[in-house]
């Protein structure tokens, strides 16, 4: 019950243990690898397979209590794949005493290797941002001051609140109050106030702030140096607004990206185990499929980010398999990583020519997997919002939103819910473009497309449905308040002004609107939005109108 | 306001890693009183006179593993009704639930973080007695 000691001989005696803890490390390792050769050496012994896992076992189980993370979870993995050796009852196969081996190798490697100082700071001195805040403040560090306070004066129009500082220490003092969503920072500021830059740039990547550079510099090693100093995006003046804005939305905009999910093809359920443990561990979604003649059903029913196949299977060999899934439209997207033995070239280019995409090669690092699978995942998730997204706003475009609407419409009549679809046109659009040029133009859209995005719940589908045209569908909605809402967003949109060079202008539109069941179908929900919208139209423009059947 | 107040815990894990750094975390950071047995068998000797009013109880164990353990405790009039948690690196649900369905009050992830282990058993007494 008596606490004799202070804070600070704690964090003393906890570093003593860690460091005890990391002296005896080699020596329990050189322990292990001994089991494992005995291992190895011997016919096949249970037991001291078992000895083996339970050495995993506890190091699986101490590691990051004593600053070793990465040791916890690669012993984590290797006493796994040894409880799976075990249970089978069999001396491993070459291919799992190759894993095995390359396992080893990795909790050497991350015994190695404790926890760097920043990774187990128990208290980041930024609070992280909660999730689901509304914040979009914006921090701007500008030494040489008013170089970029036109820039600050315009973010601020896209609806961000701009605070400058001149002194890096007072942006970090603010940043104690209320973290940002995103810093901006004259890149000469590093040379004014070096150490303190520094500092807060580690604070910034400690809460996950992303940190964006303006320059006066646009040459390779400036950029270099920004990406260095941990920058997400570089600037160089003249700052075009438009990328600046596109780029804080992307960076600011609250997403919890859905976990990836991965698809193994296998027959040997060990290695499968093992790659789904490593999985996971990285926080993806996995389904397995042992049997690749069973492969379509899951395919269908999973929708994979990823499939992780094994060359070699008994009824189909993934080559074949991949063949058959590039076939299908619906399937050309997705990328296929092979895992095989294999390393002869041709063998792999054959691969590639079926329709893989990568090749790695047995057995595998759980660090190499999971970059593999990532990095794959990423750009294909990339190349399908390119699919289906418009560029200029990041809304959906025509085609999918007219995908969108049809599923959202045959799920109300299947759960008897309402719907809203509504077709939106920029009024007079034609002559802000002749009068102020297109880019002017696109900022008119791009303004509309946040506001609709910022009033409107995350389950409206929004849509960029044509040059100036915009749908949307609301879902559980009724008609009255699916037209109170768009005719207060119409009033918004009304009162915004936009800065189009010296110039002050304000731009309306007009909406026209549908509902479900009234309208019972994609169809018709369509041809009733539209005939509304052309009332609206026709009835002096600004407004919003609803069909009536 | 609670019956009772946490105050003596007694730690049953063999390894002597482990058995340090769980005693330095709940003795210093939660002002425990804390006591450690290095096996199943030593731990039904001192249990008595110890009287803890909590022990954490190590899964994977030689010779006597946490359920024995367990149940050797419970058949023991002075340490049955001693709450009893769990500590183990294997943590699957259905894991959580078969200890639970053993008299356990909970489990305890391994590896644990020093610095939070004293908040995280506290939380599970209270929200014993709450």
């Amino acid at each position: 019950m008596v606490n004799t000691s202070v804070p600070m001989s704690l964090q003393e005696r906890l570093g003593t243990l860690q460091r005890q803890y990391a002296q005896h490390l080699p020596e329990r390792l050189s322990e292990i690898e001994g089991t494992w050769h005995a291992v190895l050496a011997t016919p096949w012994n249970a037991t001291l397979c078992a000895r083996l896992q339970r050495h995993m076992h506890g190091l699986a189980g101490s590691g990051a209590s004593f600053g070793f993370t990465t040791l916890s979870t690669t012993a984590r993995t290797l006493e796994l794949f040894l409880g799976a050796v075990i249970d089978q009852a069999t001396p491993p196969t070459i291919e799992q005493r190759t894993q095995i081996d390359a396992l080893m190798a990795a909790v050497r490697q991350a015994a190695a290797q404790p926890d760097s100082a920043t990774q187990g700071r128990a208290h980041p001195l930024v609070r992280p941002r909660p999730l689901n805040d509304q914040n979009q403040r914006v921090f701007v560090l500008d030494p040489e001051r008013q170089t970029v306070d036109d820039i600050a004066e315009q973010i601020t129009y896209y609806g961000y609140t701009v605070h400058t500082f001149h002194d890096p220490a007072e942006l970090r003092h603010a940043m104690e109050q209320t973290a940002p969503a995103a810093v901006l920072l004259e890149h000469s500021a590093a040379h004014h106030h070096g150490t303190n830059v520094s500092m807060l740039v580690e604070e910034l990547h400690a809460a996950s702030i992303p940190l964006i550079f303006l320059s006066a510099r646009s040459d390779f090693a400036a950029r270099l140096a920004a990406v260095r100093a941990g920058g997400l995006a570089y600037f160089a003046k003249p700052v075009s607004v438009g990328s600046l804005i596109d780029t804080l939305d992307t960076l600011t905009v609250q997403r919890m990206p859905e976990p990836f999910r991965v698809l193994v093809i296998d027959d040997e359920p060990t290695l499968t185990e093992y790659y789904v443990t490593v999985l996971q561990q990285a926080g993806m979604t996995t389904e397995v499929v042992t049997d690749p003649l069973h492969a379509f059903g899951q395919l269908e029913a999973f929708h994979p980010d990823l499939i992780l196949m094994d060359m070699y299977m008994p009824g189909c060999t993934g080559l074949e398999l991949a063949a058959v899934i590039r076939q299908q439209v619906a399937y050309v997207s997705v990328p296929i990583v092979f895992l095989s033995a294999e390393t002869n070239p041709d063998r792999q280019w054959a691969a590639m020519h079926l329709g893989g995409d990568d090749f790695l090669t047995k057995p595998i690092q759980p660090a190499h997997l999971v970059s593999a699978v990532t990095s794959r995942v990423q750009r294909a998730r990339t190349l399908r919002a390119l699919m289906t997204r418009d560029s200029l706003t990041g809304l959906l475009n025509h085609t999918s939103t007219r995908e969108r609407l049809g599923v959202e419409a045959a799920r109300a009549r299947r759960e008897g819910v309402s719907l809203v679809f509504a077709m939106i046109d920029i009024d007079h659009f034609k002559s802000v473009n002749d009068t102020y040029g297109h880019p002017a133009g696109d900022r008119v859209i791009k303004s509309l497309a946040r506001l609709l995005q910022q009033r409107l719940r995350k389950l409206d589908v929004i849509g960029r449905y044509g040059g100036e045209e915009f749908a949307v569908v609301l879902q559980n909605i009724d008609v009255h308040d699916g037209q109170r809402l768009l005719d207060e967003i119409r009033d918004r949109f009304a009162h915004i002004r936009h800065a189009i060079g010296t110039n002050e202008v304000y731009v309306t539109f007009s909406c026209g609107l549908a509902s479900f069941p009234t309208y019972a179908d994609a169809t018709m929900l369509t041809q009733a939005a539209d005939q509304a919208l052309y009332q609206a139209k026709r009835g002096g423009r600004n407004q919003v109108r609803v069909a009536h059947s | 306001m609670t019956s009772a107040q946490l105050q003596r815990i007694m730690i049953i894990e063999d390894e002597p890693d482990i058995q340090m750094v769980a005693q330095l975390a709940l003795e210093a950071v939660g002002g425990f009183h804390v006591t450690i047995s290095g096996s199943g068998s030593e731990a039904l000797a001192t249990a008595p006179a110890f009287a803890p009013d909590l022990i954490l109880l190590d899964v994977m164990m030689p010779d006597m593993d946490g359920p024995s353990t367990l149940a050797a405790l419970r058949q023991t009039p002075p340490t049955a009704h001693i709450p009893v948690i769990f500590m183990t690196a294997k943590v699957q649900p259905h894991e959580v639930q078969q200890y639970k369905a053993l008299g356990a009050w909970d489990v305890i992830p391994k590896p644990f973080d020093p610095m939070s282990l004293s908040s995280t058993v506290q939380a599970i007494w209270d929200q014993q007695h709450g």
